[in-house]
């Protein structure tokens, strides 16, 4: 997202905003990191050449791995597939040593083709962990080799926060820092911790536990999966959404606490899976392959196990699917700004639709993002 | 409205959970945290009296007609203001403008610089405006806490300036054009609310130290108020341009021959070099890695884009370099990038905004008209933004000129020189003769005749190419003829190299040739010139230093000719200069 011109319509004690650093996990409270703390906080990187020195395995055994002590080394910016009103980039936590990072569950992470970009300015090729829909998190895994250590945030050290708490906020909103420079930080204050009614399109915010509203406009594009720290450093929280309140319609500024968040990350990074929770199901009956095959010309593959993905297996010519431009083969990705991450999902969707109305619909055929028009046809008598 | 009150409410909200959370806060284990309900206090007291020391300086620019508006900060005690290219563009050669005196004052448009987006204006009626302090923008960092001034909303009907408060989000930020010719290089990102008619106002440090100019913000999906993002040119790029847009100049940037790539490793490689560049006689190749471009440490080709941004067209910039014969360094001329001949159209949404950020109708306001003493301060000329500021500046630095060079200049008289030219160990005596017409060296055994109206390069000298080129300009310029030159304006000022001088810079055009005449303030005579004669040819580069008047030809002591290739500078002193009569 590029910015736009608005309309018409020798630096000596200057005082600067106390940047934390996020506490280490060995060194809480010693002198010494409260020494690092001050002179990193004073000089943190005025040039944008953000550059830390990784220890390999050579120069330092796993046990003395420290979590790192500046907000903007924990924090990546991922780069991926978007469409429309879906952005192409994100951002990211990392919370382990091997380089796991904590983000969001949405269409980048779903649809793959991720890149990170490091503090240092490296980029990376990144791999999906898991996911969980119902806290609506993602763990992805920067492919990186054995001996890449990787600064992260010890999750076993974020706390809780109260509502005015003054907090900072690292993310990639925007895509302002494109190439190698750090990522953008916003101020503010914790100003609630309540349970969210969100929604976005069709999609309802999952997480049920309170999350913090923010008083700054923390929930920009790309800002999902950045880091929310409070004024002493400590990680409290991960941005969420661009989303809007279910019933006011004003777009809110939210994160959810790191706490919250812990016990899923560690099941994810250790692979478990995630089931989503039986409130999560649509009550109502979904379209049946019969009717998707007869009414919208749209055969797919038959869902065989749970998360079948969704596949087209067949399209009748001459149907609103064909004439979609939808082709055997293709992989559907999203349908609006849902993620589709199986033939449940497609029909899901497709039974919410409107007949008259388009659905977007985006594809993956051979590796390239193809956003498709899908007429909705009448209902069947 | 509704969204007026909204924007007004959050943030008093927000400075109020800011104080009590402060004053609420326990002392914890941070030693940076601010601990105390005094600390807060005494804050306060001084951001109150930072903004009233600052405000007066805000101003509040509107069309002649009164519609749309942005903002602007003063910066000289005799009305000089900077503002943003997209405020100023539509609303004429003149506006008003309004202090927080709650006077509306006329104004009249100087200089722009469309790429960078910043208008240089001139408040009149006054001799003692308030004005903005500069700070030094390279000195600014993330987390520096930032006062915003301006006119959002155009909310201020007695133009007392609105003021948000925010942190430094990103220094160095590189914003795209963005479908326009607007590039916001090496900016300041901030999470201050910025709206609609902010634009053009000033950003302040906590201080109160003039950083930036507020002008651009990212929107997306929230349309066109405040989303966190938004972006401030620095100051020091607007101070570099600051003389040349005071000149009365459409200015434009600078751009090199050669192009950067980001290589690996956080490092800048040079891709392609152009034919016939000073880059290239300089030695600099496809593959170089640069290190340093105008002093700064380079990481990646934003990098490169960012500094290079922030220079005008015609600045002389050091850069060095590392290939696989070692590390270079060298100085290049920075070539234009859009020669803009009239100041350019900006793309409707982008400009003449009425409050609610809705395009405004289409019709033209009716203009007053303005008194004969304001009007004549706007003159029109093609490639000009307003030719009465350069025909000033013309004035100021060559009438003392003329006044001094009235014998010298009379057509029948020869220029003797005699010059100490040091060659290999010891040091030579040469004449040197410059009539009207030509210009002669003669050396020892060996001799040089120049033409002034058609010069050949082969016949320069071989230690000291384009010098007789260099000095038959000099001709020229003393000359009281006016056709001596096809072109002549007032370029603003630059730091001159190898002098390292912030110096007045006087181009003249003669046919192909082009020279850059530098001034400084304490002497009527250059102290330097930059002639380029041959595209393929690096400039002849003479510093002209101990100006002293010889029985009616005044001439400096010694004539410096600074090597391109070594940028290092060989004396030739000047032993005697004489008058002869043809």
């Amino acid at each position: 997202m590029t910015s736009v011109a608005l309309n018409r319509a020798g630096r000596g004690n200057g005082d600067r905003i106390h940047i934390p650093q996020v506490v280490p996990m060995n060194i809480v409270g010693s002198p010494a990191s409260r020494r690092q703390f001050l002179s990193t906080a004073g000089c943190l990187l005025a040039a944008g050449n953000a550059s830390f020195s990784l220890a390999t395995q050579d120069e330092t055994s796993k046990q003395s791995i420290q979590p790192a002590a500046d907000p903007r080394q924990l924090v990546v910016k991922l780069f991926g597939a978007g469409v429309g009103s879906l952005d192409s980039y994100g951002t990211g936590i990392i919370v382990s040593p091997q380089g796991h990072v904590l983000t969001i569950a949405n269409h980048l992470v779903s649809t793959g083709f991720l890149t990170a970009v490091t503090a240092d300015g490296r980029r990376w090729p990144v791999e999906t962990v898991a996911t969980s829909t119902e806290h609506d998190a993602a763990i992805v895994r920067i492919q990186a080799r054995p001996e890449d250590v990787f600064p992260f945030l010890d999750l076993q050290q974020a706390v809780d926060a109260e509502p005015g708490t003054p907090v900072l906020a690292w993310s990639n909103m925007f895509r302002v820092a494109a190439g190698n420079e750090p990522v953008s930080v916003v101020h503010g204050v914790i100003a609630a911790s309540v349970p969210l009614e969100a929604s976005q399109g069709r999609w309802k915010f999952p997480v049920k536990t309170p999350v913090w509203i923010l008083d700054a406009i923390t929930n920009n594009s790309g800002a999902g999966g950045g880091l929310v720290v409070d004024e002493s450093g400590r990680a409290v929280g991960m941005i969420g959404r661009e989303i809007r309140h279910a019933r006011s319609r004003i777009w809110v500024n939210y994160a959810v606490p790191l706490t919250a968040l812990r016990p899923v990350v560690a099941a994810m990074i250790e692979g478990r899976r995630i089931t989503p929770s039986a409130t999560a199901a649509d009550s109502a009956p979904l379209i049946s392959d019969r009717e998707l095959t007869g009414r919208f010309g749209l055969t797919m593959l038959p869902s065989v196990i749970e998360r079948t993905p969704a596949w087209v297996d067949a399209v009748t010519p001459d149907s609103p699917a064909a004439r979609a431009g939808i082709r055997r083969g293709d992989l559907i990705l999203l349908i609006g700004d849902a993620v589709i991450t199986s033939v449940t999902d497609v029909r899901r969707q497709i039974t919410a639709a409107v007949p008259g109305r388009e659905l977007s619909v985006t594809v993956n055929r051979q590796n390239e993002l193809t956003a498709l028009k899908l007429a909705v046809p009448p209902a069947r008598k | 409205m509704m969204r007026l009150g909204f924007v007004g409410t959050g943030l008093l909200l927000s400075w109020l959970l800011l104080e009590t959370s402060v004053i609420g806060q326990q002392p914890t284990v941070t030693p940076a945290a601010p601990a105390t309900a005094t600390d807060a206090r005494t804050r306060e007291q001084q951001r109150i009296e930072v903004l009233q020391r600052i405000a007066p300086s805000v101003v509040c620019v509107m069309a002649s007609s009164g519609e749309g508006g942005g903002s602007g900060v003063l910066i000289s005690a005799d009305g000089l203001a900077v503002s943003n290219y997209h405020v100023t563009s539509g609303s004429g050669s003149f506006m008003k403008c309004g202090l927080n005196d709650g006077r509306v004052y006329d104004a009249v448009i100087v200089g722009i610089d469309p790429t960078g987006d910043v208008a240089l204006i001139q408040l009149l009626g006054r001799t003692d405006f308030p004005v903005a302090i500069p700070g030094n923008s390279d000195l600014v960092q993330t987390g520096d806490e930032v006062l915003a001034l301006g006119n959002p909303f155009l909310l201020a009907s007695d133009f007392s300036p609105t003021v948000t408060y925010g942190i430094v989000s990103g220094v160095r930020r590189y914003q795209y054009p963005a479908n326009t010719f607007l590039e916001y290089t090496d900016c300041i990102q901030i999470d201050a609310s910025i709206n609609p008619g902010n634009s053009g106002g000033p950003l302040f440090d906590i201080q109160g130290r003039w950083i930036g100019i507020n002008g651009r913000a990212s929107f997306e999906k929230r349309g066109r108020v405040n989303s966190g993002a938004a972006y401030a040119i620095s100051v020091n790029q607007v101070l570099r341009f600051l003389d040349s847009l005071h000149c009365g100049l459409i200015v434009d940037h600078g751009r090199t021959e050669f192009t950067v790539e980001t290589g690996e490793n956080n490092t800048a490689i040079v891709s392609q070099v152009s034919q016939l560049s000073e880059a290239r006689r300089r030695g600099l190749k496809p593959q170089a890695e640069l290190l340093t471009f105008a002093g700064r440490p380079l990481t990646s080709a934003n990098d490169f884009q960012n500094v290079l941004g922030t220079f005008p067209e015609g600045d002389r910039v050091p850069l060095t370099w590392r290939d696989n014969t070692g590390r270079h360094s060298a100085t290049i001329r920075l070539i234009a990038l859009h020669s803009f001949r009239k100041a350019p159209e900006l793309p409707q949404e982008r400009r003449r905004p009425n409050p609610d950020g809705e395009p405004d109708s289409e019709q033209k306001p009716e203009v007053e008209q303005l008194p004969e003493e304001i009007r004549r301060l706007y003159v029109e000329r093609d490639g000009f933004c307003n030719f009465h500021y350069n025909q000033l500046r013309q004035n100021a630095l060559l009438q003392p000129l003329k006044a001094q060079t009235r014998a010298a200049s009379d057509p029948a008289s020869v220029w003797i020189l005699n010059l100490q030219i040091p060659l290999a160990a010891a040091t030579s005596p040469a004449e040197l003769a410059i009539s009207p017409e030509t210009v002669g060296l003669r050396l020892g055994q060996s001799a040089w005749l120049q033409k002034i109206a058609e010069p050949e390069p082969g016949e320069e000298p071989p230690a000291f190419p384009g010098l007789l080129t260099a000095l038959g300009q000099l001709r020229r310029l003393f000359s009281t003829d006016a056709s001596a030159f096809s072109e002549i304006l007032a370029a603003g000022s630059t730091v001159h190299l190898p002098l390292n001088r912030t110096l007045k810079v006087l181009i003249t055009r003669d046919g192909i040739r082009t020279a850059r005449w530098y001034f400084e303030d304490s002497s009527p005579f250059p102290v330097a010139v930059d002639v380029s004669y041959s595209s393929e040819l690096d400039e002849a580069r003479l510093i002209l230093d101990g100006w002293q008047s010889n029985s009616g030809l005044p001439a400096p002591g010694r004539i410096g000719v600074v090597s391109s290739s070594s940028e290092e500078i060989t004396w030739l002193k000047v032993d005697s200069a004489s008058i002869r009569k043809q």
